[in-house]
This record gives structure tokens, sequence and C-alpha cells, in this order.
């Protein structure tokens, strides 16, 4: 169900990487309940700006709002999926235990899985579809599988925001009908999910706003408006034309 | 020779008494530590770390003599400057952390071969360089029995930090762990460990209690916790049957250690039911996927 209220808030951020601007005076609001793209080409800063969101990427100025909170004391509310070919599926850990680590951050160092975790764990792994392979290790599943099983960490983490680094890398065509599919979910059930995107026709079915990066801001609201071929030349070409058109020079 | 001569007689004297508790201790430790070097894939980097620690050893030797205190601390310097030197290179230049830790560990240990060759006694060094479970002294126990001290409190406290930092960093990093924190405290446990072990293993050969416990508890156990106890149980017996083996044979404990542990490896390698090679061979080569 998607609202007018604002959920996630950028107020001319800036980050960078040494010297280097990663994000540039970058200003945008995400509406609540809403799925939002966050596309560009490469070194755009789709990463640092989830990074950003969660803390992990010290800001250089500007400010991020989660609601009307800064976005380190909204952390509880953010749900992050990393980009999955990170993990090494020899791993001696179960479905399950994967599961579990969502519920880590809230339970710090010391406090003991209670019934309400135990519960929130349960209730993921039963929304994902993977209830029944909870005891299995983690190569022992397919490729959907094992992406279910980290989206159902995130869900386990209890947030309402939920943060995915490049989610549809590497996935097949199965792979990518399965996880669009629980993304509108996720929206049907007033979700907000933001989501680094490479591929613009993937955008443009599966997600109603998006967010257009070049270093800086070239775009931000409806999916449509945002992926208008002024603004996709802007962000990719630069004005450039690989086929050695009008401009009839490919500038490195 | 009965198996009361066999099992309990040697601990009739002090210093196996001494030997035996020591190597349980680093057992305990090594194989806790072991399990996340296999998992994080570092077991070639520990090779490296505890090479580099001769030359601090060597030094501390020439300097202050064969006191446990000085070559402790000769030993965690020189681990601790490889460690950390090979992460800071990395991290400044474009050489990969693999690179540099080659280099750094090469050189040491080249300073140390060359520092050993102006040492006035070869003998008692050889102890140190392969083990001699005669030589745990009063100071060897309480130096093992702190270091595992620090490493147990170290898992149980940290456990979720470790778990995730091993399985998930990005993920633990996102969720507001300090990733660098928790690599940097777990080389500095491996130096610690490394050196608390030199004495009963032998600088050489103490890796071979930390790594050869995990890898065979990880061909076992589909459970992160399961391959921590059973590593830890692997190493505990392992090093009391090498160090008994070490007594009645005559041979270096160090090496009796690897050799016992080194066949728990051969037999899980060949064994496994899930993971094994015969297991493997019976499917036909396929590396076991899905049903």
């Amino acid at each position: 169900m998607p609202s007018d209220q604002t959920i996630l808030q950028f107020r001319g951020v800036t980050v960078r990487y040494g010297r280097r601007d990663a994000l540039r005076d970058v200003s945008f609001a995400i509406p609540c309940g809403e799925s939002t793209a966050i596309l560009g080409p490469n070194g755009a800063g789709k990463s640092t700006l989830l990074r950003a969101v969660l803390g992990w990427q010290p800001i250089a100025a500007g400010e991020i709002l989660v609601g009307d909170a800064h976005a380190h004391h909204a952390r509880p509310r953010l749900a992050y999926v990393p980009q999955r070919h990170a993990v090494d599926w020899d791993f001696p850990i179960t479905v399950r235990g994967v599961v579990e680590q969502g519920r880590y951050p809230s339970l710090g160092l010391f406090r003991r899985r209670g019934p309400a975790d135990r519960a929130l764990v349960q209730a993921a792994l039963e929304e994902l579809g993977i209830a029944d392979l909870a005891a299995r290790q983690i190569r022992m599943l397919s490729g959907g599988q094992q992406q279910r099983v980290f989206l159902a960490r995130a869900v386990a983490q209890g947030g309402d925001i939920f943060l995915l680094d490049e989610p549809f890398a590497g996935l097949d065509l199965f792979g990518t009908e399965e996880l669009t599919h629980i993304l509108a979910n996720w929206k049907a059930q007033g979700r907000t999910v933001v989501a680094a995107v490479h591929d613009l026709a993937l955008a443009r079915s599966g997600f109603g706003q998006g967010v257009l990066l070049d270093t800086g801001l070239v775009a931000a609201g409806p999916i449509a408006e945002v992926l208008s071929e002024a603004n996709v030349d802007r962000a990719y070409r630069q004005g450039r034309c690989v086929h050695g058109g009008a401009a009839g020079e490919v500038r490195p | 020779m009965s198996l009361h001569d066999l099992l309990v007689a040697p601990f009739a004297y002090e210093f196996m008494r001494r030997g035996l508790l020591a190597a349980a201790l680093l057992g305990v430790s090594g194989g806790l530590l072991g399990c996340v070097l296999v998992l994080r894939r570092l077991a070639l980097m520990g090779d490296a770390l505890s090479h580099s620690l001769l030359p601090g050893i060597a030094a501390a030797w020439l300097l202050f003599g064969t006191s446990t205190t000085a070559l402790f601390f000769g030993g965690l310097v020189a681990g601790l400057l490889t460690a950390l030197g090979s992460a800071l290179l990395s991290r400044l230049t474009r050489v990969k952390e693999d690179a540099a830790f080659g280099s750094l560990f090469i050189v040491f240990f080249g300073a140390g071969v060359a520092l050993i060759s102006k040492l006035p006694t070869r003998i008692s060094l050889a102890d140190f360089l392969f083990g001699n479970v005669l030589g745990v002294g009063p100071d060897g126990l309480l130096l093992a029995a702190v270091v595992c001290a620090v490493t147990v409190a170290a898992f149980v406290i940290f456990f979720r930090s470790i778990l995730l930092e091993t399985f998930d960093p990005v993920f633990h990093r996102a969720t507001g762990g300090r990733g660098g924190l928790v690599h940097m405290a777990f080389l500095t446990l491996t130096v610690l460990n490394l050196v608390a072990a030199m004495q009963t293993m032998g600088v050489v050969l103490s890796l071979g209690l930390f790594l050869l416990p995990a890898v065979s508890a990880y061909l076992w156990c589909d459970r992160f916790r399961s391959m921590l106890v059973l590593s830890v149980v692997l190493a505990v017996a392992g090093s009391w049957v090498g160090i008994l083996l070490s007594f009645h044979a005559g041979l270096a404990s160090g090496a009796a250690v690897v050799l016992c542990l080194g066949a728990v490896f051969l037999a899980s390698v060949l064994l496994s039911p899930k993971y094994g090679a015969l297991a493997a061979l019976r499917r036909g080569h396929r590396p076991r996927r899905f049903t």
C-alpha cells in the first residue's frame, strides 16, 4: 500500500573515499511501502548509498533520515541482504543457523535467544517457504533456495525497510521471476524495499520508484519518469554515443 | 608392557604431568582457533605466521638467555610485526595481503635462521624448533593456562561476532559489527597461541595442533558449534596420545603430536560419510549437492 509518507530521506548527502566523491550532494525522498530501485552505471554510488544508510560508510556532508530519526538511530528498522557470491557454501551451518543470524544484531553479544526470537526465525522460514529445509546444510540447496535463505535472514531481523545489494546478480530466469514475485509480496505487505539494480528492464518491470545516480543525483521519482531517454542518456552516456553518431567521438 | 605402563606410569613424572596438562590446555585453544583458520582459508597464513616467530625467539635467546618470558615476548613481537605489518602493507600499497605476508614472513624466517647460526649452543634450540615436552617448566604451564583462558573467553564472549565475521563479513559490518577489529584480535590470538605452543610443539610444527583437528572436524560437522567442540576434543586427545608416544618412543613431542593428529585427518578425509574421499568415489566423483 503505497502512501505519500516519506520513510527514507537524503538531504545533501556527500560520501568520499579518500579525495574522490562517491556520492555528491544527493537529495531525494523514498515513499513508505514502495519498492525503489537504485540505478546508475558502475561506480555511480549504488552500493555506497546503501552503506551510507546502514551507517557503515561515514558521510562527509548532509544527513540521512529514516522516518524522522537519524539513520544510525533507526538501525533496528533496517534489514540488509548483501550480494550473494561472497559466502562460502561449504560453511558448516544449516538453513536455520543462517536465518538465526538475523536476530544477532538485536541480541547483542550476550542475551540468550528467547521464544520471541525463535518465533521470528520460524515465521521467516515459513514465509520464504524453506521451513522444511531448516536442518539442511546450505550447500544442499538450489540457487533459488539459497537466495531465499538470505531473504529470510533479513525478514528475521524484524525491520520494515529492506536494503538489497544487487539481489538479481547471478540469478537465472526462474530465480529472477521468483525474486520479483517475493519483492512484490513484500510491497503488498507494506514493507519498503530499496534495491541496487543493474538491469534497467528489470527495474522498469519490478519497481515502482527509481533513484538514478551518477555520483550526483540524476533523477528520482516514479520509475518510468526516472528512466526517461534523456535521463538514461545523461547517467550512462553523458552525451557520448558508442556508434560514433552525433558526437562522433568516444571520450574516455 | 601393560596398559598401566603405557598410559598411567608416565604420569609418575612431574615433567610429564606438566607437559600433558600444557598440551591439553593448548589443544583446547588451538582446536577453537583452528576452526576459524580453516573456515576463513587462513591455513597457509597461519603456517607463515608460525615461521615468522623465529627471529624474535632467536633474538630474545641471544639477549636474555632461555627465560620463558623473554622467548614469549620475542616471539610475540616478531609474530605481531608480521601479521599487522602485512595487513598495513596491503592497505597502503597495491601489494595484496597474501604476497605481503609471504614476503614479510620469509624475510623474518631468514633473519631467524641467520641469528640461530650465531647462537653459541644449538642443542636446546632444537627443542624450540621441534618441541620438547620435557622442557615445559612451571612458567610454560602458566603461559599455556593464561593463553588458553584468554582464547576460550574470547570465543565465549564474542561467539556471535566470530561466527558472523567468519561466515559473512559483509553482513557483519552492515549490522554494526567491527569486522577489522575482530580480524586483528584474531591474528593476535593466533600469535599468542603459536608462541605458547612452541615449547610442546616447536615453532615449525605448532600449527599442526591448530589446523589438523579443525580440518578433521570440518569433514564431519554441519554446524559451527559442533565443529568447534569436535575440533577441541580431537586436539586434546591427539596431543595427549602424541605426547605419550613421544615419551615411549623417544620422539620429538611436536612431531609425535602432529603424526597422531595427521592419522585422524587421514581417517577423516577417507572415511567421512558425507564429505570423505571414499564416499565421493562411491558417488562417482560428483561433489555433494542438493537433491
